[in-house]
């Protein structure tokens, strides 16, 4: 085990839209574009936080999840999410992912905590792709959760007139 | 002057922004504690703070007309400043401030009332000849009226709320087949966001501008108007970026539309500051659409441009003074942008994003307004609206104000929430945005991204990844990878972590 271990010379973090970056160790205080080195430094002070100072210029950075190898970073105000692999974990997920067969449900979830005004849908409902399935209001706006797939309602858990916080499930829907 | 204290019926940033004028012009300010923000940033500009923390009722004291009374008449506030939302635009709490020998610093409860119910405004714009779009003469009751209608004046049409405004209770219908639920959805927000569920159907106008003049008059019959904003920067009918003036208008349609609007105004014997709304369409034809009787949240814009306070001159002509300017003395100067930095995760459709503020940096400069209602340590609670702070950037024209704020975007640091800077961002380079000819289908129609980044942000963030995993799970003598453990942490932790690299 351990001499396995010890071979990591390479770490890839695969980005939540599959795009892949690969890091060799020990990891350098730089990045390379074409031909030249530019130095990445992560700093924080009192007035500004945590930054990265990069090419002469500040870019505020935050971990707003981390849990096991994923990490979600907000990088000058806009997200990412990564999930950092080694070489052996890399093929194992290779290995895994051809495997599992494509999820067979769609599962509906609050996008932001607020509060079902409507459900618009029931057990055995037929649903088409767009089709608005539950109405739930947040910071005094309507909105419409739409159904992603075409197929049938197999499960609803939303409830109207109640609370629910961000990523509750809402529906479950069989394309 | 007969108005000694104002009760500042609301929060936030318009209560600061209210009671910075009221403090210039020597006149004290009540303001109310609630017990959802009771270290609120608007709490420290009052000079009276009525403490409402007990009350646990449902209702928000802004909202509770007796209540707010009571508070007025409890501290001795002989004015009430509605601010926008809440009751800004209700007749009745204009009517019972009247009755109870307070100054409602606003319009008459007449002026209020007409222009607030929007069948009604609909037929006295008919009566005065003002432009406007086709639609049904009053209310419709259900969804096989609306749909006999529709067919008379064609789809696509727009149901809007009799009693609505800022965005809510509006739906398109784009074909017969869509009327039944669109009517009851907005029917249904209609009766939620204004207790009213009326509502009424309009010809919808395909892209059009959202124009509107600012208005003010006195109670001695003299209205004038302060040129034009454009806020067709929109999402679900929502603005999000203003400027005034607007690339689209040249002086003679502006002085055209201004006129429509006087008349508007004329039309209700309106006094204080209010807001004449137009649609523009592509072929600059306008249409009346709607009056707000308040201050607007994107007043400064007109401010930067005619150097004119509105809130100073709201109070003016509710303590009973003539308009000092006339229609001659307003020159419209230089160029100003409002962006609208919300609480909203811009990669989720603008979804909510509460939190709390944990550090919040703006810059500084001649060209640069801040009007804001929170500081860091301030939490951005669910129950109200998701505004962080307003970013008003002046320049000498057009292309100089987008400049100047396209740097200021890069200097305003935010961390706790995620913010609608990263919109701006990418708005600001945008070439229909630089053009000027965007539209109120620009969000929905022409962006399939809401957000800018740079090439290497993705490169930087997968960097900081790799570091963090390093971190917690290799040390340099002995490699070990702890997948089974994996932990939360607060990423407020994270300054004292990383110092220790």
């Amino acid at each position: 085990m351990t001499s396995d271990k010890l071979q990591i010379n390479k770490l890839y973090a695969l980005s939540s839209e599959n795009r892949k970056f690969s890091f060799s160790l020990p990891l350098k205080q730089s990045i390379r574009i074409g031909k030249r080195n530019y130095e990445v430094k992560l700093k924080s002070d009192e007035k500004y936080g945590t930054y990265i100072l990069w090419k002469n210029r500040k870019y505020p950075v935050e971990i707003i999840r981390s849990r096991q190898n994923k990490y979600e970073i907000l990088f000058n105000d806009i997200s990412y999410t990564f999930t950092v692999e080694t070489p052996f974990s890399l093929q194992r997920m290779k290995v895994l992912n051809s495997k599992k067969s494509k999820a067979d449900k769609e599962y509906i979830k609050a996008p932001m905590p607020g509060k079902i005004i409507d459900v618009l849908v029931r057990e055995g409902t037929c649903v088409s792709r767009g089709e608005p399935l539950v109405i739930l209001e947040a910071m005094k706006m309507q909105n419409e959760i739409m159904s992603p797939v075409s197929g049938t309602v197999v499960k609803v858990t939303a409830k109207q007139n109640t609370s629910v916080m961000k990523d509750d499930l809402l529906v479950e829907i069989k394309p | 002057m007969k108005i000694k204290r104002i009760l500042i019926a609301n929060r936030g940033e318009i209560a600061v922004r209210i009671m910075k004028t009221a403090h210039i012009m020597n006149i004290e300010t009540v303001a109310i504690q609630t017990a959802v923000e009771p270290n609120a940033m608007y709490l420290s500009s009052a000079d009276i703070i009525f403490d409402n923390t007990d009350d646990v009722s449902e209702i928000p004291v802004f909202l509770d007309i007796e209540k707010l009374i009571a508070i007025a008449l409890k501290t001795g506030a002989n004015a009430v400043h509605p601010g926008y939302g809440f009751l800004a635009e209700n007749a009745y709490f204009a009517q019972k401030c009247k009755d109870n020998s307070i100054i409602f610093i606003g319009p008459s409860p007449d002026a209020i009332y007409k222009m607030g119910n929007k069948t009604i405004a609909r037929k006295i714009a008919l009566a005065s000849g003002i432009p406007m779009a086709m639609g049904s003469e009053g209310n419709i009751s259900n969804e096989e009226e609306a749909v006999k209608i529709a067919e008379k004046i064609g789809y696509p049409v727009i149901i809007k709320a009799a009693s609505g405004g800022g965005g809510r209770g509006m739906r398109i219908v784009r074909q017969s087949e869509e009327m039944e639920k669109m009517f009851i959805i907005a029917s249904k927000e209609a009766e939620k966001a204004f207790n009213d569920p009326s509502v009424f159907i309009e010809k919808y106008i395909e892209n059009p501008k959202h124009i509107e003049f600012q208005i003010l008059g006195d109670t001695k019959g003299n209205v004038i108007h302060l040129g034009e904003r454009e806020c067709s920067i929109q999402r679900k009918h929502q603005k999000l970026l203003e400027e005034a003036p607007s690339s689209a208008l040249d002086r003679n349609l502006r002085n055209q539309m201004g006129k429509t609007a006087i008349e508007i105004a004329k039309a209700v014997n309106y006094h204080s500051a209010g807001t004449v709304e137009f649609l523009l369409d592509s072929e600059k034809n306008f249409y009346f659409m709607e009056m707000n009787t308040r201050i607007q949240v994107e007043h400064p814009v007109t401010e930067s441009i005619t150097g004119i306070d509105l809130i100073e001159q709201q109070i003016l002509i509710a303590n009973g003074e003539e308009l000092r300017l006339t229609q001659k003395d307003i020159k419209l100067k230089g160029w100003a942008i409002e962006c609208r930095i919300n609480a909203e995760d811009v990669q989720a459709g603008f979804a909510p994003d509460p939190g709390k503020i944990m550090m919040m940096n703006m810059p500084t400069a001649s060209t640069i307004r801040i009007d804001t209602g929170v500081q860091e340590g301030s939490a951005i609670v669910p129950s109200y609206d998701s505004m962080i702070a307003k970013l008003i950037v002046s320049g000498k024209d057009r292309r100089d104000a987008i400049r100047n704020c396209k740097l200021a975007l890069d200097k305003v640091w935010i961390k706790g929430t995620k913010t609608t800077l990263p919109f701006f961002r990418m708005l600001m380079r945008h070439q229909k945005f630089q053009d000027g000819s965007f539209t109120t289908a620009f969000i929905e129609k022409d962006l399939d991204k809401y957000y800018l980044n740079s090439e290497y942000e993705e490169l930087l963030a997968a960097w900081l990844s790799t570091k963090l995993f390093i971190e917690e799970n290799l040390n340099d003598d002995s490699i070990n990878i702890d997948f089974e453990h994996g932990k939360e942490i607060s990423p407020w932790l994270l300054n004292k972590r990383l110092n220790q690299f």
